[in-house]
């Protein structure tokens, strides 16, 4: 137990006794750890910023002149039941010239002695979903109902938007994959370069009878040790990030969303960053054990 | 008991051990001379298990060179107190820890550890010095330092490869009458050197390397 307890502290006083490297290898961790943080927030709070605009997706449905409000209601019930719609809100006719009378200073009525404009409804689509949104066949199957004067949508900025989200979806896991791998890499090589330059020391402990484990264990520890510092700076960094994106969002911007801050990511790169330093160590020090 | 039964080692730049047959009995102290490059540093070596022959056998305490695997050469080496000319001390840890480190390879325990180490200390004539690192310390110094941490495990054998490479004649006359107390103890000692002023006298065996080929003198 005083060898294991040894190898522990050993493995502590090693990052106190090479501070520059110690430094080198928890600045390095650092600004590795906050790349791939801010990647995983900002993976983490992609469905979200995508609910926002598709929560402004609205398709406009103005039925024929001739159609009543009851009879609007029953089209609207129908309209419902197309797959990927989420609500409709009626625009009876008497709704309409209230809207006209807001926007233009004008009753239609009082100019035209009657009431042109039509009943209509204001449809939302279904944001909650993963895959993006094919706004086209909805708009099919309402231009499919007879009683359908017009439909008024941003078809083109729905579908640059959902065409971006697809990329976005279809690519991410592949940019976060390289970058996390650049950055194991670059942890990984980091490790290697510290343990080289110390390997006389592994020299000489070999040489004392030393055990392979021996030799490796204070490596490991010292890896466990700087990536636990790395790790606890890194957690509190992105923590201020996001409050400060979020500050910047509601303070500067009209949008009303909210980057979200998963407290697990610690955990997350707690072990992304363990594994790495504990495979670096273990091998360098191979590496230089006969 | 160290035996070579017919052993030869070559290295890729030619030098090494030719068919070389010897044995050191427990308990003896021997002196190996010769010039640079004859060899010295690689029968060493082949004792401590860092080189494996070419042709031959090298027996050191019951290990043959022919059976040993990684784990038991670890466990040999305890066995083995090694003091070389570059002193090999590890110079981000003080004198105390230097000396100490064999005893945390044994697994001694934490409270038996401070003791031994003052013990060898003193007996290397290094008191007041145990906080001060390597570099802090003179070739003479650093050469006791050396020779604390091999004796600090009571090896059976301690092979010092030039202890006195580095060192004055003051300070390699005091390392030699060092070695000769500790062998006092019962400890096999085989020391190289290539200064035949420093060792002839001594009424110790003598093997010369020249060129690989080992004579007695």
């Amino acid at each position: 137990m005083d060898k294991f307890f040894y190898l522990i502290i050993e493995g502590i006083k090693n990052t106190l006794r090479h501070k520059i490297t110690a430094f080198t290898a928890i600045f390095s961790l650092f600004i590795s750890l906050y790349i791939i943080g801010v990647i995983i927030i900002a993976g983490d709070n992609t469905h979200k910023i995508l609910q926002y605009l598709r929560s402004k997706y609205k398709i406009e449905v103005f039925f024929k002149e001739n159609i009543t409000n009851e009879e609007a209601i029953g089209l609207i019930h129908k309209i419902k039941k197309i797959k990927g719609i989420k609500n409709a809100t009626i625009i009876e006719k008497a709704d309409a010239v209230r809207i006209f009378n807001d926007q233009f200073g004008e009753n239609i009525i009082d100019l035209l002695g009657y009431n042109p404009l039509p009943a209509s409804t204001v449809i939302n689509v279904d944001r909650n979903v993963r895959e993006s949104i094919k706004i086209e066949p909805i708009i099919r199957e309402i231009r499919a109902i007879k009683e359908v004067d017009e439909i008024r949508y941003q078809g083109n900025l729905i579908n640059k938007i959902e065409r971006n989200y697809t990329k976005l979806v279809n690519y991410l896991p592949y940019f976060s994959g390289s970058i996390i791998i650049i950055i194991g890499l670059i942890i990984y090589s980091m490790i290697k370069i510290s343990i080289y330059s110390r390997r006389e020391t592994i020299k000489s402990l070999e040489l004392i009878g030393a055990t392979r484990m021996f030799i490796k264990l204070p490596f490991i520890f010292e890896g466990i040790f700087i990536c636990f510092i790395s790790v606890a700076l890194v957690f509190p960094s992105l923590f201020i990030t996001t409050k400060g994106i979020n500050y910047l969002i509601s303070n500067f911007t009209s949008f009303s969303i909210k980057a979200n801050f998963d407290p697990y990511i610690f955990i997350w790169l707690l072990v992304l960053v363990l594994l790495i330093s504990i495979i670096a160590s273990f091998r360098a020090t191979s590496s230089f054990l006969k | 008991m160290i035996e070579f039964q017919n052993v030869s080692y070559t290295h890729s730049k030619g030098y090494g051990v030719n068919n070389l047959s010897m044995s050191i009995e427990d308990g003896g102290f021997t002196f190996l001379i010769g010039p640079t490059g004859s060899g010295k540093t690689t029968l060493m070596r082949l004792i401590y298990f860092d080189l494996f022959p070419n042709s031959g056998i090298v027996k050191v305490n019951g290990l043959s060179s022919e059976t040993i695997n990684r784990k038991t050469i670890a466990m040999a080496r305890r066995n083995i107190g090694m003091v070389f000319q570059d002193y090999k001390l590890l110079s981000d840890r003080n004198l105390y820890e230097n000396i100490a480190l064999p005893l945390h390879v044994l697994g001694f325990p934490i409270r038996d550890i401070s003791s031994r180490v003052d013990e060898a200390i003193e007996l290397v004539g290094l008191e007041g010095k145990e906080n001060h690192f390597p570099d802090e310390l003179s070739g003479g110094e650093q050469q006791r330092a050396s020779l604390a941490r091999a004796i600090i495990k009571e090896p059976d054998v301690i092979l010092a490869d030039e202890p006195t490479g580095n060192l004055d004649p003051v300070a390699s006359f005091e390392l030699v009458r060092l070695l000769e107390t500790i062998h006092e103890t019962g400890t096999t000692i085989l020391m190289a050197s290539h200064n035949y002023n420093l060792i002839k006298g001594r009424g110790r065996p003598i093997f010369e390397l020249k060129n690989g080929i080992l004579r007695v003198r």
